[in-house]
Parts: structure tokens; C-alpha cells; sequence
């Protein structure tokens, strides 16, 4: 290799460090936002989730009679939902969703139960299809910063093949966000809300808020608790998507995060080589230049 | 005469928008229309899509338009949670007649009497609500 070779070399991978560099600082930056958001829905999501406990209390016995509630006989049908991005260049996030995903529906498959796949982001969507898997929803253009309407959008599509008895069950995987650096696979089951850890007391996030307990008899209800679970229920499953779908930005970010610092450290490395490389090269040159020199003196003596 | 005050918080799935001292909370619950004052009883309601008044002062009214969501009154404290609270100098007309003729479609294609048919219905309801919170001041129930 001569030295403008390594040059060029170098000059490239200087300019990959940047862009890389300019990732990660971009992915610090969006991860503080995605993190801060995780923080305002825990308030509403800690609210709904204590309305719902006090009108299930209220409402008693009735709860049975609810579609939404009501367990399917035959589970025939299983819905998959994996979150995924929509950009790549995150390590492992995407494609640990897809296995993670993908293998549980095998299984599924396997015990003779059909499946359904509903993914969000790009990347989730076209690997199912590339897989030969037929996607029910595709949610696509918004993983970089979901909004509530597009939880909704999601969990409505979820409820209502439910309720309508096209899906028996309702599973979501995302990555969970526990620490920039560190993103985990969760898979929860959704509906049927019985098999949902939903309605279970203390979640693994205490809120902190005072729950005003012990006056229930006194609580007027409007309409009876029961119409309103008929639509909180629902709702518990839009919040449920909502902070997967947070919490897969954040750890998309926290991935890209640190995938682009460990490429920008290889790239340094890189060029800590080249460098060497080059320098080797121009020496070599050197030297042989002054054997050349020393040689045709040589032959004229 | 000045009213007593009490607390109210509005929140949404995006964060809070709303929390501060308050005379009146005037909404809509899916049973009919409602005005709260300081030292309600405790109330657990369902909220229709409507203009969400919070009367800080007789003349000093904030107004959102609120979707669909539920009301907790306990303790001298109210609290609103709804999936959308737009401030009503936020809205935009076009892009919410776009949203009903939406839905108007998906009624149209949904199979009548599903889940799908009656998310498209409540759909229109909220949108239309929205532009008459967004055009008058005082919106018409649906």
C-alpha cells in the first residue's frame, strides 16, 4: 500500500468517526427527551390505573359481562405486536424484538394456534415481510417520537379484533428501558385482561400519589362504574401500549447511543493504526530512496 | 361574591397541562353536564368530548378541548384525565373536518354494530365537538 492510499484511508475513516460522533450526540440529546416523557405519562398512567381498581371494586360481580373482559373459550388466535424503529444503527434492539418475537409465534404455531403479527416501525415491518409474514397492522414514520394518538390508533386496532373475536389473545414485545446502556426484552400479555398482570395491586413503580381509599360507599359514579369500565379498560390498554412504545424510544436511543460511541472509539482505533501504517510506509519509502541514491554513487567509483 | 377555591389538575397521557387554584370546573360527563364547586362530593365520572372551563376567577377562564376521559373528585381536589386537552386557541379547524370525514368513511366501512364501527362513531363525535369548541363559545351538546 503507498502512502496517498493510507491517506485516503485515514480521511475516510475520520469522516465516519464524525458522523458517528454526531449520532451519538444526537441520540444523547433525544434520549434525555424520550426519558423525560416516560416521566409525565407515570402520573396518568398511575391515576388511570387507580380508577380502574376503584371501579372494578364498585362495580363488583358485573364485571363478567363486559366483552372486553370476557375470556375466550378457545384460544385460537394470537396477536403479536412488536415495537420496533424505524432506523437501524442501534446494536441489537431491533433484531433481538424480531427473534424474541418471532420465536414465540413459532411456538405458537407449533401447538397449533395461528397467529398475528402487528409491528410498529420500519425495520420490524419489513423484516416480517421479507420473512414471509403477513403483517395484520404496520404502524410505521413515528418511532422517534410516538404520540398518544398513535398508541391509541394501535391499541384500538388490538381491542377491537378482540372484541370482535378475530384475536383470542394479545401479546406485545418491546424493549424495556431500564438504564441508557442497558435495554431488556419484555413481552406482556395484554388481553385477556384476567392473564395481564393489569388489575393486580402494587406495580413494580409506586407512583407516590395518596390514594384516597376507605370512602368508597360515599363516591358518586356517572354513569354506574361498570359503563365507565367499559371504556377505562380500553384505556388501560392505550397506556399500556403508549409506555411501550416510550419506552422503546428511549432504549432505541440508548442503543444508538452506544453503538455509535463504541464506533466512534473502533474508528479512533482505526486511525491510531493507519497513522502508524502510514508512517511505516513513508519511512520504507525513504529509506529505499537513499539505498537507491547510495547505490547509483556506488556505481559510478 | 368570591367564591372558595379549590385545587385542579389536568392531566394527559403527554404530561400535565393544567394545575392550579380554581372557583369552578365546569365539563361533561357522558350522563349530562356538570359544574363543580368547592367541596363536591367525592365523584368518580366518565367525560365526554366538550369544552373543559376552568373558572380561576369570574372573568379569568381557561378552556381546553377535552376528548374522552374521567374526573375524580376527593379531598377538595379535582382531577381531570383525558387523552386530549388542546387549548381552544390551539385548534385547527381544516385538519379536524379532515379527521371527521374521516371517520365518516370508516363508519361507512366498518361492519355495522363492531368495536371498529363504534371507535369511528366516537371518533366524530370528539372531532365535531372539538371544531364547535374551536368556533363558538358555547358548544352544543351532541
Amino acid at each position: 500500500m503507498s502512502q496517498s492510499d493510507v491517506k485516503v484511508r485515514i480521511a475516510s475513516v475520520k469522516n465516519i468517526q464524525k458522523i458517528t460522533r454526531a449520532m451519538e450526540m444526537v441520540a444523547a440529546a433525544r434520549l434525555r427527551r424520550a426519558e423525560q416523557r416516560i416521566s409525565s405519562l407515570r402520573p396518568y398512567a398511575g391515576a388511570i390505573r387507580r380508577m380502574t381498581r376503584q371501579a372494578a371494586e364498585a362495580a363488583g360481580g358485573e364485571l363478567g359481562a363486559l366483552p372486553i373482559l370476557k375470556e375466550h373459550e378457545n384460544e385460537g388466535t394470537v396477536a403479536i405486536l412488536l415495537v420496533t424503529a424505524d432506523r437501524g444503527l442501534a446494536g441489537a434492539f431491533n433484531s433481538q424484538i424480531l427473534r424474541a418475537g418471532i420465536r414465540a409465534g413459532t411456538e405458537y404455531e407449533e401447538n397449533g394456534k395461528k397467529v398475528v403479527y402487528y409491528a410498529t416501525g420500519r425495520r420490524g415491518v419489513s423484516s416480517l415481510a421479507f420473512r414471509g409474514k403477513e403483517t395484520a397492522g404496520a404502524y410505521t414514520g413515528f418511532t422517534d417520537r410516538p404520540a398518544y394518538a398513535n398508541a391509541r390508533e394501535i391499541a384500538e386496532a388490538l381491542v377491537a379484533a378482540y372484541v370482535d373475536e378475530k384475536v383470542d389473545r394479545v401479546e406485545i414485545f418491546y424493549n424495556g428501558y431500564v438504564s441508557p446502556l442497558v435495554q431488556e426484552v419484555r413481552r406482556e400479555t395484554l388481553l385477556p385482561l384476567q392473564q395481564a398482570t393489569i388489575l393486580e395491586g402494587n406495580d413494580e413503580e409506586n407512583d407516590g400519589a395518596d390514594e384516597p381509599t376507605g370512602h368508597h360507599a360515599l363516591v358518586e359514579y356517572e354513569p354506574d362504574p361498570a359503563d365507565i369500565l367499559k371504556r377505562l379498560v380500553p384505556d388501560y390498554v392505550e397506556i399500556s401500549v403508549f409506555r411501550a412504545l416510550l419506552e422503546s424510544t428511549a432504549s432505541e436511543h440508548g442503543a444508538r447511543m452506544t453503538a455509535m460511541r463504541n464506533a466512534s472509539e473502533n474508528a479512533g482505533e482505526v486511525i491510531t493504526d493507519l497513522t502508524l501504517e502510514m508512517n511505516r510506509v513513508r519511512q520504507a519509502e525513504i529509506t529505499q530512496e537513499i539505498m537507491e541514491v547510495v547505490a547509483g554513487a556506488e556505481a559510478l567509483v | 361574591m368570591a367564591r372558595s377555591t379549590f385545587t385542579a389538575e389536568v392531566l394527559t397521557p403527554e404530561g400535565e397541562v393544567f394545575n392550579g387554584e380554581v372557583e369552578m370546573v365546569s365539563t361533561r360527563t357522558e350522563v349530562g353536564s356538570l359544574g363543580i364547586l368547592g367541596n363536591h362530593q367525592p365523584l368518580l365520572g366518565m367525560l365526554a368530548p366538550t369544552a373543559l372551563r376552568l373558572y380561576q376567577s369570574e372573568t379569568d377562564i381557561v378552556t381546553f378541548a377535552q376528548g374522552e376521559g374521567y374526573v375524580q373528585v376527593a379531598d377538595n381536589h379535582v382531577l381531570v384525565l383525558v387523552e386530549d386537552a388542546i387549548p381552544s386557541g390551539d385548534l385547527d379547524v381544516a385538519d379536524l373536518r379532515d379527521k371527521v370525514s374521516r371517520a365518516e368513511s370508516e363508519i361507512a366501512e366498518a361492519e355495522e354494530g363492531s368495536e371498529a364501527q363504534a371507535k369511528a362513531r366516537r371518533d366524530k363525535r370528539r372531532w365535531e365537538t372539538f371544531i364547535a369548541v374551536a368556533e363558538g363559545p358555547a358548544p352544543t351538546a351532541s
